[in-house]
């Protein structure tokens, strides 16, 4: 009853003076409100990342020449360093007994056309025939690239599911040809719908053998490595394998770091995770100011109140209230205006996530942590903020109480 | 015996100098008795009031209110005492704006711990004892002075008090609204109730059995009435 009273209290004097209320709330509206669309599209990117990084599986790594660059002198001694080469494949695997599938890709962006029909700027990727084994893309019709393909450096294509609607809205693509920069590719097969990941588009490629690759786009490319092992036991003990292997056969001196670079999905987690620990480390900040800038406020409309209703302590503790009963009555109140606001901040937030989403390629996903987190932010912002008002009303000397007006 | 006094002093320090609001009282009340205590503005009874209501405590002396010394208890145990034993009457009234009569009634009870549902039957009883048992839901502007001070006449006796203090009851109504609450506060003592009025006014302070006068802090003369 002495709760329902308080809150009852305090909603009614939120109701009775709005502009006053906003300003009251706005806040701790802005703190929540923060704190839930920061998490939120955080979290939805989580899962996508997460997703779509697991694709690439947690048995299998790439080798690739460059790695992870985070400076410009990193950048340029990186481009110094020898190119990977199918030799260099080869040789892993043939030499790593824990690698159980090894594979290489190498990239490129052509325009593909069919007839009068053309695509710019599709992703030209030449791939070993066993590249289904190590990165899924499932097959929606046709087939994936046979390896004595990939040993005949035949003209074929396996392409994304984008070329095959544009450029064969009302044909089937199987066993028909596209032309890639000027040569003629017969397509046998066609790619699974992917969708776009952080607004790439994911279904604009064409999967061609590697050797053909090199043959008619040039030798002197860098190749990326893929490695697979048989299960996660066996992973360190490749990765140990193969950088052996590459550091004999580029000659790397034994004091000397890698000239090259092996990244795993964890590596590319750990990337992300940089990234979104600074996006937090922003929205603490931010929210943090706003919720302080909000505890004030309410602490001041609460001495407000506090002094306003002194008779009603009065007469309160004439009948017989007690310290804590006041005190209590003064948090309730300071505690709900506080959770107010932060339903308010915890509704906008979504909103924000929702439209940020449904405008841009981030995704977004409300966590039910992070509503729980603004519920519990707003509560203990109104009980360290309520604290010292409701105090001060308990404190009040009832004669004294009574006598104001 | 109710009320016990024994040598009560009240001292105010403002500033270097001491006030002395009062000067060691020694008063007997009896259950059942209905008491005036009356005197000018600045007589101490007032102070007097607050003490006996255990609103304050005293600078010396002690307090037995129903055998208990109340005079050494804390602000909280004092609370406790207030809400068991008292029940007030103010000029003003004293009702929350914002609460229904019935709500208003109920206070003292919220602060025991009275069930909800037991609450809301012994406010309705109260009220009905002073003829209010159609105003429950209305709130104190909705109400005449007159009905203002039995509502809280009703909240006075909702927790069946030991004693029931007026300070002024009639202070802020016209003659014949005064007299009406008079009435009722003679047939609440009629009933066994304890009445302690403070006033100022003679007429107000003849409706009772007895009247303590005061003045400078001290009692001045004491008289009873025959009736």
């Amino acid at each position: 009853m002495q709760f329902l009273e308080s809150i009852l209290i305090a909603l009614s004097s939120l109701k009775a003076n709005k502009l006053r209320s906003i300003l009251t709330l706005i806040g701790v509206i802005i703190g929540v409100m923060t704190v839930i669309a920061v998490v939120s599209i955080i979290a939805g990117m989580n899962r996508y990342v997460s997703d779509k990084i697991s694709t690439m599986g947690s048995t299998t790594f790439v080798i690739d020449r460059i790695g992870i660059v985070m400076s410009d002198e990193e950048w340029w001694e990186a481009m110094k360093r020898k190119r990977l080469t199918l030799e260099d494949m080869e040789a892993i695997r043939e030499n790593c007994p824990a690698c159980e599938v090894v594979g290489a890709r190498v990239y490129t962006r052509r325009k593909v056309k069919r007839e009068n029909q053309s695509l710019s700027d599709v992703l030209v990727m030449g791939g070993t025939a066993n590249l289904p084994q190590i990165s899924s893309i499932n097959v929606d019709a046709g087939r994936h690239i046979w390896e004595f393909e990939e040993l005949h450096r035949r003209q074929v294509a396996f392409v994304g599911w984008e070329i095959a609607d544009k450029l064969f809205p009302n044909v089937d693509p199987i066993g028909k040809e596209v032309k890639v920069g000027d040569r003629r590719f017969k397509i046998v097969g066609v790619a699974e719908k992917r969708g776009s990941f952080l607004g790439q588009n994911q279904d604009n490629f064409v999967i061609i053998p590697i050797t053909t690759f090199l043959k008619v786009f040039g030798t002197r490319r860098n190749l990326d490595i893929l490695v697979k092992s048989a299960d996660l036991e066996s992973m360190r003990e490749a990765q140990d394998q193969a950088r052996t292997i590459l550091r004999l056969r580029r000659k790397v001196p034994q004091n000397k770091p890698d000239d090259f670079a092996i990244m795993t999905a964890d590596t590319f987690m750990q990337l992300y995770r940089n990234f979104t620990s600074t996006a937090y480390l922003v929205m603490i900040g931010v929210s943090s100011i706003a919720l302080v800038v909000g505890g004030i406020v309410i602490m001041n409309i609460m001495l407000v109140s506090v002094t306003q209703r002194t008779k009603e302590v009065g007469i309160r503790k004439a009948v017989g209230a007690k310290k804590r009963h006041i005190m209590w009555q003064f948090l309730v109140e300071a505690v709900t205006v506080a959770l107010v606001g932060g339903i308010i901040g915890i509704l906008m937030g979504t909103a924000i996530a929702k439209i940020v989403s449904a405008t841009t390629p981030l995704p977004s996903a409300v966590e039910l942590w992070s509503v729980v987190m603004g519920l519990l932010i707003s509560s203990s912002v109104g009980i360290f903020f309520g604290i010292f008002p409701a105090m001060k009303a308990a404190r009040l000397n009832p004669i004294e109480a009574l006598r104001y007006e | 015996m109710l009320i016990q006094t024994e040598d009560l002093w009240k001292v105010y320090e403002v500033g270097a100098e001491k006030i002395n609001a009062v000067q060691g009282i020694s008063l007997e009340v009896e259950k059942g008795e209905y008491m005036a205590i009356m005197g000018p503005s600045g007589s101490g009874k007032s102070t007097l009031m607050n003490l006996i209501g255990c609103l304050d405590t005293p600078t010396k002396g002690k307090y037995y209110l129903n055998g208990r010394l109340v005079s050494e208890l804390s602000e909280d145990e004092l609370a406790f005492i207030r809400n068991k034993e008292i029940g007030f009457v103010f000029q003003t009234f004293n009702l929350l704006p914002r609460a229904s009569a019935l709500h208003n009634v109920e206070l003292p009870l919220i602060y025991n711990g009275t069930e909800p549902a037991e609450r809301k039957r012994r406010a309705q009883a109260a009220l009905k004892l002073v003829d209010l048992e159609d105003r429950m839901t209305h709130k104190p502007n909705e109400l005449s002075g007159g009905q203002r001070q039995r509502v809280a006449l009703a909240r006075a006796l909702a927790n069946n008090p030991s004693l029931v203090l007026a300070d002024e009851p009639t202070g802020n109504l016209d003659t014949a609204t005064g007299a009406e609450i008079m009435a009722l506060l003679g047939r609440l003592h009629e009933e066994g109730n304890t009445l302690l009025i403070v006033t100022h006014e003679l007429d107000v302070a003849r409706y009772a059995n007895r009247i303590i006068h005061i003045r400078d802090g001290k009692i001045e003369k004491e008289e009873r009435l025959k009736k």
